[in-house]
């Protein structure tokens, strides 16, 4: 899995490619922890190219998003594949999570 | 008459000793030296003379009180053949007499003590020393014998041993012909879902000549049986390769047991000089179908047991014994099974093995224990019946090979299989990554849809991720096996493991209404398996956890877009 950090004003767009699974999701905590410590707030996540996600990856992405609602952040996602949704729709996420068909509705109004 | 010693006369040297001996008493009985020596040359030419016609001679010597005070030593020479003494030796022996008391012939010669009034207790105690006291020649030549002897036995008992080693490893050979004919292998077909197979043959020492098989005949039929051949060692097992030989090559294109057996007894019958011949079972089961075509050529009938426990026995016969006759014409029959249904073939071994008091197992103790079965898998049912037998013959020595073969139906199969994966990996977390590219590979070559290869691989990270996390705590040899068989409607997952027992489905499925502040992440992935598979089944088989999943290959319906 790569993972692409990239702002734009003061939104923080990280993108993933590959799996997001048990094996990667500690280097996604890792990049999200980096972000939220150096005190950012809103952060969009780019899943354009994510093949998959594994309930380790939800794990990531819920635990990112409580700490998010704990300093009055926002958690925004785009660019989801089917599988993705499949993910988020059974395990409920997608009514959990702001998710966006693509970048430029992701950021709008942020 | 008092008694002082006997000597056997049957070498050359008891007869020295008993001239020597004879001496010595007259001497201490007498201080005659001249008399002494005279007797013991007679002594010694008469003994001489035993030596070379008698069977067994001995020289027994008595005392003779007179009431006078006067003593006679008696020298009796006795045989079990007729002897002649002398006439030169009479004068010598003095009074000497011939005759025959019962079964033996007699020389018997009196020789007056003339010197001594009386021969006292002492006196008679120290003759009776000298007479059965051994000389160093004696036992030289007692230690010879014996030596002699010892070689000889132990030279008879090399030779015996050596046509016992002889015997016993054409036994060992004929045994190693027949158990590497044999499928060992269990699981025989991990692949197969439509059946199940065990079997087991304990040899006896000396009888070999049971044998089972069982082969994929093609795709959908199965061909298994069970025979005994008569006779044992080497010719038996050579016969049994040769039957379950030429019963293989006819089923690869005859899916009639009947015309199958039909064809191998000609085989056999022809040139059996031997007179061999082999009790046969032979069935193939139709995996689409359920049916099993069976001919029994002169063996114990089988028992099918129902899923429901009961038992039906396979009582019809469709000929002799094979290989005994040229020329029979074998018939069939057919019975049908269904999900849960087993056949249990065994060999005479079971029916006829005995207990220490010798009394017969006998079918009807097999019933017994295949009733009691209270698992239907094929292992089980051969375990509980070989595990019966051996409570029931104790430390009876087994008279004859034990053989038995279970196999269970499953049902039919949702397809024939086109493709298969298969990886094995150590349970580390690291090795999820080498699954789900080994099957993106995989998929790819066989052009899955990609929704389908991504369903699978978020399934397999959430299951070996559940396996490897908790299945093998404090164990470095964890293993996890995985199949998948792409069948024309649908893929087929089996991921086994050596973990600790664990049905991944047990747990409920997550709350997924909360809140992200109410939502925790437990029970999410095997929810996300469950939804994400068609099906999904938990086994515990003997030693390994067993996940069973389908993913439905059925077309998605065309977007409306």
């Amino acid at each position: 899995m790569d993972i692409t950090t990239r702002t734009h004003d003061d939104v923080t767009l990280i993108g993933f490619s590959g799996n997001l699974d048990t094996n990667t999701s500690s280097d996604a905590e890792a990049a999200f922890t980096s972000v939220l410590d150096g005190g950012g707030q809103k952060v969009v996540v780019d899943f354009t190219a994510l093949d998959y996600i594994s309930s380790a990856g939800l794990r990531v992405l819920l635990a990112t998003a409580k700490r998010l609602n704990g300093v009055g952040g926002t958690l925004r996602m785009f660019g989801l594949n089917e599988t993705v949704e499949e993910v988020f729709e059974i395990s409920g996420f997608s009514t959990i999570f702001s998710v966006f068909p693509d970048e430029a509705a992701a950021l709008a109004g942020l | 008459m008092t008694g002082i010693g006997t000597i056997a006369l049957t070498r050359d040297v008891t007869v020295r000793e008993a001239r020597r001996k004879v001496r010595q008493v007259l001497l201490e009985l007498t201080g005659d030296d001249l008399t002494a020596t005279r007797v013991g040359s007679g002594v010694s030419a008469l003994g001489r003379g035993l030596l070379r016609s008698g069977e067994a001679p001995v020289l027994q010597l008595d005392l003779e009180q007179r009431d006078g005070g006067s003593s006679v030593l008696v020298l009796t020479f006795r045989d079990s053949r007729p002897m002649e003494v002398p006439e030169a030796l009479v004068a010598v022996l003095e009074h000497v007499t011939v005759g025959r008391t019962g079964a033996h012939w007699e020389a018997r010669a009196r020789v007056q003590l003339h010197g001594r009034s009386a021969v006292d207790e002492r006196a008679v105690a120290r003759v009776r020393a000298l007479v059965q006291q051994k000389s160093r020649d004696e036992l030289m030549d007692e230690l010879q014998v014996k030596n002699r002897e010892l070689q000889e036995s132990f030279e008879n008992l090399q030779r015996t041993t050596s046509a016992k080693e002889r015997m016993e490893s054409e036994l060992n050979i004929g045994r190693d012909i027949q158990m590497r004919m044999l499928p060992m292998e269990f699981p025989a077909f991990p692949h197969r879902r439509e059946f199940d197979v065990h079997a087991t043959l304990h040899p006896a020492r000396e009888v070999g000549g049971d044998f089972y098989d069982f082969f994929m005949i093609d795709e959908d039929r199965i061909c298994f049986g069970i025979g005994d051949v008569s006779g044992k060692g080497v010719p038996s097992a050579l016969f049994m390769a040769m039957t379950k030989t030429l019963i293989k090559s006819r089923a690869s294109n005859d899916f009639s047991p009947a015309s199958i057996l039909t064809h191998v007894n000609d085989e056999m019958a022809e040139n059996n000089e031997s007179a061999m011949f082999v009790t046969i079972w032979l069935g193939i089961l139709d995996l689409r179908s359920g049916e099993v075509t069976y001919t029994n050529a002169g063996h114990n009938p089988p028992y099918v047991r129902r899923s429901d426990g009961t038992l039906e026995r396979l009582a019809k016969r469709h000929g002799p014994v094979v290989g005994a006759m040229e020329g029979m014409v074998y018939g069939e029959d057919t019975v049908g099974l269904v999900s849960g249904d087993a056949v249990l073939l065994y060999t005479d071994g079971v029916t006829e093995a005995m207990d220490p008091a010798q009394a017969l197992y006998e079918e009807r103790r097999l019933v017994g224990t295949l009733e009691a079965a209270t698992a239907p898998a094929p292992e089980a049912l051969v375990r509980a019946t070989v595990d019966d037998v051996w409570r029931f013959q104790a430390d009876a020595e087994q008279a004859d090979d034990i053989t038995v073969l279970a196999l269970a139906y499953h049902g039919a199969s949702e397809g024939e299989t086109l493709q298969s994966f298969h990886l094995t990996v150590g349970a580390d977390l690291d090795e999820i990554a080498t699954v789900n590219s080994a099957f993106a590979e995989f998929a790819d070559m066989h052009e899955l849809p990609a929704k389908v290869r991504r369903s699978v691989s978020v399934v397999f990270d959430e299951l070996l991720n559940n396996t490897i996390s908790y299945g093998f705590k404090g164990r470095d040899d964890g293993e996890i096996a995985i199949t998948v068989d792409l069948r024309p409607d649908r893929l087929a997952i089996t991921l086994s493991d050596n973990g600790r027992p664990f049905n991944p489905f047990g747990t409920a499925a997550p709350d997924t209404g909360l809140s992200v502040e109410e939502r925790e992440i437990g029970g999410l992935g095997v929810h996300l398996v469950r939804t994400m598979m068609d099906e999904v089944t938990y086994h515990r088989r003997t030693d390994r956890n067993v996940v069973i999943l389908a993913k439905l290959l059925a077309d998605e319906p065309a977007d409306a877009s």
